[in-house]
């Protein structure tokens, strides 16, 4: 067996997401705003523990509880987990790609060797495979597991109240309540000080709390919307870069239909089409923002699928008999997808920005950024307010923009010389 | 080229439909009802019931009305007959429209009283229109030097600098640098209070002589003007340092520069002019954007445009309104997007349309 055999059937060649790596590895800038963007996301994911009134540890009469885990809902803890998991994944493909790779040695060179490359290549991607269905089966168990064990009836105020009572209490560093009742109004627009690190605004509200949530309220709109948006648009630019003909006319119409009409006249009539009683209007505003911000994806996806569908590996792969789908999806738009990042990468900047504007027009309402700066600009004199949300926004916005610009400077070979 | 365009042209037709259809049944389907909200909103918190026959001839007259298709129970309107007439009023909208009857505004009048939609658009055109045209002059003059120089010396000092400095800017959140802006430098309270802050006049302005009134204008929308101005500037001038690299490593820059141009001919006369191109296209394109889409600006600095005009006839569905105005719209960025390709065509002989 020829060494380049041997690369290719372990999986050894680097892969286009490798070489985009190592280059952007080589930027500072890249790895700063990647640290921040990580950061934002645990803050968001993180805020109970580190703002809030629920104590993360309480001894009352000699019993110890950690009231915290029982308060956190669902939904956090599945954020949570995501996200460990996420940050886990790189280590855990490797683990789970090294076994593969010790264990089907010999039957791999076998395999390469009697020319039946696909199967060589399934060997050297199947890391990815057992790493998500692992991945998978820990979501499940802990989903299952939280539902049956946790306490989510946890009554506002509780513990602050019964403080004194307590013989240790570990609260957060910020410990005051999220929504602040007529006993905090006497707190209300004090400046920063050592109990309220960026002060407090018109309800006796802390703004550093506001601040740390509202992350929460970027974050998904950001991940999720922008998600939606490029989900669509990747398809829709997929079929019609690949189909050509009249799929292709039509969805040219179509989003071209999507371009003409005023971005924010379809996201506000929208709002109201879509708004239900049972859907929190956070996440209302998170799929209007996503089926509306979409046509960049199929743009960038349909021009890129014009330039793959004539190249030799996709002659290749045709010629091989590989079916329609699976030529799409493994060959053509793993490909296409460079462009793709670049944009959702500007896209979250385009999403917190635009949950702002929404915020600011008075159309959701929802504890965000947005809504603080609107809230701040009334009473301009209590600079902290709107200094400290729009401080967020900013630094959101710049550390996307910043890694967005270096993704594609290692992407667009153009730029390098 | 004249087959290319006479089929974009026919093109057009289809997707100005689908604009009107999209957002006409979008506002007619939604929950709610936009005439009783209206009439609440003029006649104070009234019984609906008691107005039922008034509302019912506001919504006759409005095209509002849903009729009763298969007559079972009058008060019922099923989700099928909904569909059915929201695809009757469409055509009631289009049949007036070719006869130029756009229908009247809910909410909104002209100075002189009139509702229809094209006046109060004319009207309200007559404030946004020029001042986008300030901020993208303003835009276009300080972007191309920027750029221009941080081209020229690539990864020099002034690059890097502007670079960062330009994408700082471009995340500045409008809301952020109009509060910013109005706090220190306006009437806020904290700082210079050298700008007023809010409309486009004072108050004694039909009095003044027409220069005193220039100054006054320009007095009052020298902030507006700052807060659109930042982020387009800073978008363009990236895209110019961008677009002026990518031509000075072209291989006709090589042939000039072998040819013993000086420095200074090569980078103006050869490359700049084809970096030129790119700017200008992104700015045609963007010319409908920038008049729909200053509506924070408008917002924070209460001038009553076009864009604050669309936004609050979709807030109070106030459908003849937002129809008009996403047709406007639409066939404007229609427009603009053949435009461009005609402008690439011909200032790139080897672009060639079948």
């Amino acid at each position: 067996m020829s060494e380049s055999a041997k690369a290719g059937a372990t999986g050894a060649s680097r892969t286009y997401g490798a070489i985009v790596w190592g280059q952007l590895r080589k930027r500072p800038s890249a790895m700063v705003s990647l640290g921040v963007i990580v950061l934002l996301a645990l803050v968001a994911i993180l805020a109970p523990f580190i703002a809030g009134e629920v104590p993360i540890r309480w001894v009352e009469n000699g019993r110890v509880s950690w009231p915290i885990f029982r308060y956190l809902s669902n939904g956090e803890y599945a954020a949570m987990l995501g996200f460990a998991l996420v940050l886990l994944a790189p280590i855990t493909v490797r683990l789970l790609r090294r076994r593969a790779r010790l264990g089907g040695r010999s039957a791999c060179g076998e395999i390469s060797q009697s020319g039946r490359g696909r199967r060589a290549h399934r060997a050297g991607t199947g890391g990815w495979r057992w790493a998500f269905l692992a991945h998978l089966a820990i979501w499940v168990a802990v989903a299952i597991s939280l539902v049956a064990w946790r306490d989510p009836e946890r009554r506002y105020g509780f513990y602050l109240e019964r403080a004194a009572q307590a013989e240790s209490a570990w609260f957060p560093l910020v410990a005051y309540p999220q929504n602040p009742g007529y006993r905090e109004l006497e707190f209300k627009e004090q400046p920063p000080s050592w109990e309220h690190p960026l002060g407090t605004g018109r309800l006796g509200d802390d703004v550093l709390l506001r601040i740390l949530y509202g992350a929460r309220t970027a974050m998904t709109i950001g991940f999720v919307a922008v998600g939606i948006g490029t989900a669509i648009g990747v398809v829709l630019g997929a079929m019609s870069g690949y189909f050509g003909g009249r799929t292709d006319l039509v969805l040219m119409r179509i989003t071209e239909i999507f371009i003409c009409v005023p971005g924010l006249i379809l996201i506000i009539i929208a709002l109201t089409v879509i708004s239900a009683a049972w859907l929190p209007p956070l996440w209302t505003v998170v799929i209007v923002i996503g089926l509306t911000g979409w046509m960049w994806a199929y743009r960038l996806m349909r021009a890129e699928l014009l330039r793959i569908r004539s190249e030799d590996y996709m002659t290749a792969a045709r010629a091989l008999g590989i079916p329609t789908w699976r030529l799409l999806l493994r060959h053509a738009v793993p490909n296409g997808m460079a462009p793709i990042l670049v944009g959702a990468t500007f896209g979250v900047a385009g999403a917190v920005f635009l949950e702002a504007s929404l915020a600011f027009l008075g159309l959701v309402q929802t504890p965000s950024w947005g809504e603080m700066l609107n809230d701040g600009r009334q009473h301009l004199e209590y600079w902290w307010v709107w200094a400290s949300a729009g401080g967020a926004i900013f630094l959101t916005v710049f550390v996307y923009n910043l890694l967005g610009e270096a993704i594609r400077d290692a992407i667009d070979p153009r730029l390098k010389i | 080229m004249k087959t290319y365009l006479a089929k974009r042209f026919l093109l057009v037709i289809p997707t100005l439909l689908g604009i009107t259809l999209l957002t006409y049944a979008l506002v007619r389907l939604a929950p709610g009802d936009p005439v009783e909200a209206m009439i609440r909103a003029q006649a104070g918190d009234i019984n609906p019931r008691v107005f039922a026959n008034e509302a019912d001839a506001i919504r006759a007259r409005l095209g509002l009305k849903n009729y009763n298709l298969w007559g079972k129970d009058p008060q019922k309107i099923d989700a099928l007959e909904k569909v059915v007439n929201v695809f009757y009023g469409y055509g009631r909208w289009m049949s007036h429209m070719l006869r130029g009857d756009f229908g009247e505004s809910m909410k909104y009048k002209t100075s002189d009283g009139r509702k229809s939609p094209p006046a109060l658009f004319w009207e309200r055109a007559g404030i946004t229109i020029p001042l986008n045209l300030v901020a993208e002059v303003a835009i276009f003059v300080i972007a191309i030097p920027v750029g221009l120089a941080a081209a020229r010396r690539r990864g020099g000092f002034f690059d890097q600098f502007s670079t960062i400095v330009l994408l700082g800017l471009y995340s500045v959140p409008t809301i952020l640098a109009g509060t910013v802006l109005i706090g220190f430098l306006g009437r806020g309270g904290l700082g210079l209070e050298w700008f007023p802050v809010a409309g486009l006049h004072t108050s004694a302005a039909e009095t003044m002589g027409w220069a005193a009134y220039v100054k006054d204008l320009l007095w009052h929308v020298a902030l507006p003007i700052a807060c659109m101005v930042y982020g387009g500037l800073a978008y363009l001038a990236k895209l110019g340092r961008a677009s002026l690299l990518e031509n000075l490593r072209a291989d006709y820059v090589r042939t000039a520069r072998a040819k013993g141009l000086p420095e200074g001919r090569v980078v103006y006369h050869h490359a700049f002019r084809n970096s030129l191109l790119p700017m200008i296209t992104t700015m045609v394109m963007t010319l409908p954007g920038l008049i729909g889409g200053s509506v924070i600006v408008e917002t924070i600095f209460s001038i009553h445009g076009m864009g604050l005009l669309m936004v609050g006839a979709a807030q109070a569905r106030d459908l003849s309104v937002i129809v008009f105005g996403t047709l406007v719209y639409g066939a404007l960025t229609l427009l603009s997007l053949v435009v461009g390709d005609i402008l690439y065509a011909w200032a790139d002989p080897r672009i060639r349309y079948e």
